[in-house]
């Protein structure tokens, strides 16, 4: 059987609505070589799906979200909220 | 050694209300009008002179921490650069009278380096950590100066518009690789870029056969940084609407009411206004947010 490696790609939408626009992006791809370049800070200007449920639909698996963000003036704003992580099992050339 | 900025400029060199208004909302402001060609020019043969087959030479690396201004002592250019009334004018607006340069360092990217930096600020951009006595409103200024042409394809320096408005410490961010917004600051020879601390930036894959360079100083002021550029109009019907229609400028993930009113209390700061009075009660901050 041949190996399987996790493919992560994690998306941050603009609210906590599954379907609502992709605004960030990155992809962890464990099926890479460890000299192979894996997804690079300003590589794409177009999300690779438009949403979480897009990407669902093409196989994606979630596997975890964010809490819903606490919204406070003590707390201003930071991070990007709405982040979700998604996962793919692909198989490597064993 | 330090640089301390003492000469006054004149008014009408100053930063308007709408570049300022523009620095607020979008964490920098760039020119591609302040450098003559010759200077760039000059700067760029400095440049590729400090660079080997492969890497820098070793008196300009940034990380020589007994050499922090290695590349701005070996330039006469730069200097002239860094010197020029306008230039000058335009850190006195943002910075106030007084300004030390804190530290510089030329970034040597070499032909066809297919990986990137990761999204951070440098170090202080967490707007709420902050040393004792430090206003809550100061920050610092990083200067980017691109002496030749930096298409996009060469990769000049990443920056997400509006991102100094989140607090987030140094490689806080390094999760992220592809955020809405994003833009390279591609632009011709002698472009020069004055960024809020906070921005977030990385640089990025050079996909060219060139080098490309980029100088950076970093700037810390020396007085509350309040009235500083030319204020008339700040007030203004323009101004206010120039924020109203900004409103939702740079929101992301839903942050644009919180952002809308901190920058209102930010601008009414930097131009020397008193803190806004609600006679509502309810919080609103009138026409700006």
């Amino acid at each position: 059987m041949a190996p399987v490696r996790q493919q992560i790609l994690i998306l941050h939408l603009q609210s906590g609505d599954l379907g609502s626009q992709t605004v960030a992006w990155a992809l962890y791809d464990g099926a890479m070589a460890a000299d192979a370049v894996q997804m690079q800070t300003g590589s794409e200007y177009e999300p690779p799906y438009d949403s979480v449920l897009a990407a669902m639909r093409d196989g994606w698996r979630v596997f975890q979200a964010s809490p819903l963000p606490e919204r406070s003036a003590a707390t201003g704003t930071g991070q990007l909220a709405n982040e979700f992580w998604l996962e793919r099992n692909v198989n490597v050339e064993g | 050694m330090a640089i301390a900025e003492t000469e006054m400029v004149a008014q009408t060199e100053l930063l308007d209300v709408r570049q300022m208004a523009r620095f607020v909302t979008d964490g920098f402001i760039e020119f591609d009008d302040l450098v003559p060609d010759e200077l760039s020019e000059a700067i760029h043969a400095d440049e590729l002179a400090s660079v080997g087959q492969d890497s820098p030479i070793p008196e300009v690396r940034w990380h020589i921490t007994d050499n922090p201004h290695g590349f701005y002592e070996r330039s006469a250019a730069v200097r002239a650069v860094h010197n020029l009334p306008r230039v000058k004018a335009v850190l006195q607006s943002l910075l106030g009278p007084g300004h030390v340069a804190s530290h510089s360092a030329l970034h040597c990217t070499g032909p066809r380096k297919d990986t990137a930096q990761m999204w951070h600020v440098d170090a202080g951009g967490r707007r709420q950590v902050r040393l004792p006595g430090v206003h809550p409103w100061s920050f610092d200024i990083l200067t980017a100066y691109f002496a030749h042409d930096t298409p996009h394809e060469m990769g000049p320096t990443l920056v997400l518009p509006g991102s100094h408005m989140r607090s987030v410490l140094g490689p806080d961010a390094a999760r992220y690789k592809n955020i809405a917004g994003q833009k390279r600051l591609s632009g011709k020879a002698g472009r020069i870029a004055f960024m809020h601390e906070a921005l977030w930036h990385c640089a990025q894959t050079n996909e060219t056969d060139q080098w490309r360079f980029m100088f950076k100083i970093r700037y810390n002021p020396r007085v509350p940084q309040r009235g500083l550029f030319n204020t008339d109009g700040w007030d203004s019907e323009e101004i206010r609407r120039f924020f109203r229609m900004n409103k939702g400028a740079h929101d992301l993930t839903g942050e644009s009411s919180a952002v809308a009113q901190e920058r209102a209390d930010w601008w009414r700061y930097l131009c020397g206004a008193d803190e806004l009075v609600d006679p509502s009660g309810t919080g609103a901050h009138g026409d700006y947010a």
